[in-house]
């Protein structure tokens, strides 16, 4: 696959290594390379971060996968399937076709924080080798929407 | 050829030993009454990216394919 993918922000927030999500799954990368996006606390909207359709669609996690069946993981917040939905608002439905930076997920991420949970936010290039994913990787604070890493 | 829910749930010490099975969009969260039957090898050999141990909660890192695996698993029971 020599074509470049470019993977965008898909809430705004402060763009971390993977290595710093309070998760072994995430941390170690164990389903793809990816950064984390810390969001600010307030009712965010996350957007889809690349053209594709949206293969998985959860409360709290969706993958949306490329016409290259490329497929990129964001889970909003750590141990968050444990509130079953609680605070997340789905503004699209599985199977749908979606542009990147189409809203995807509204939720509270202050509501998260508030119960103890972290609302980082890994962005996964799912079953990438971990060299797939080099420089630009977007670093500071960035927007929903803005170029997060490139997947070549 | 069993099919990798079946190889999972072997795995897991098989279906008695399983207390519950929950899909997140990555991996399987699961609880077992006796994490000593966990066979962690046989799990990877199932497909499994990673296995996580605290105690009797395993958790088996499959890909995003966990809620198609969860469901497999709930109809072999």
């Amino acid at each position: 696959m020599a074509d470049e993918l470019d993977v965008l922000a898909p809430i705004p927030g402060r763009v971390l290594p993977l290595t710093e999500v309070p998760d072994p799954v995430f941390a170690g990368a164990m389903v793809g390379p990816g950064v984390a996006v810390d969001p600010p606390r307030e009712r965010v909207r996350a957007v889809a971060p690349v053209d594709g359709r949206i293969v998985k669609l959860h409360p709290h996690a969706f993958v949306v996968v490329t016409s290259s069946g490329r497929g990129v993981l964001v889970h909003l917040g750590i141990d968050t399937v444990q509130l079953q939905g609680e605070g997340f608002r789905l503004l699209a439905a599985e199977g749908d076709e979606v542009a990147a930076g189409t809203p995807l997920v509204e939720w509270d991420t202050a509501a998260v924080e508030a119960g103890g949970r972290s609302p980082v936010s890994p962005v996964i290039a799912l079953d990438a080798p971990p060299e797939a994913i080099g420089d630009p990787v977007a670093t500071g604070q960035v927007e929903a929407g803005a170029r997060l890493f490139t997947w070549r | 050829m069993a099919s990798k829910a079946e190889q999972i749930v072997a795995a897991l010490g098989g279906s008695d030993n399983i207390v519950e099975i929950e899909p997140c969009i990555t991996r399987l969260r699961t609880e077992v009454h006796d994490a000593s039957l966990v066979d962690e090898a046989a799990l990877k050999a199932a497909g499994a990216h990673g296995v996580l141990k605290a105690g009797n909660v395993i958790q088996v890192v499959v890909g995003p394919e966990a809620d198609t695996i969860a469901s497999d698993i709930e109809d072999l029971a």
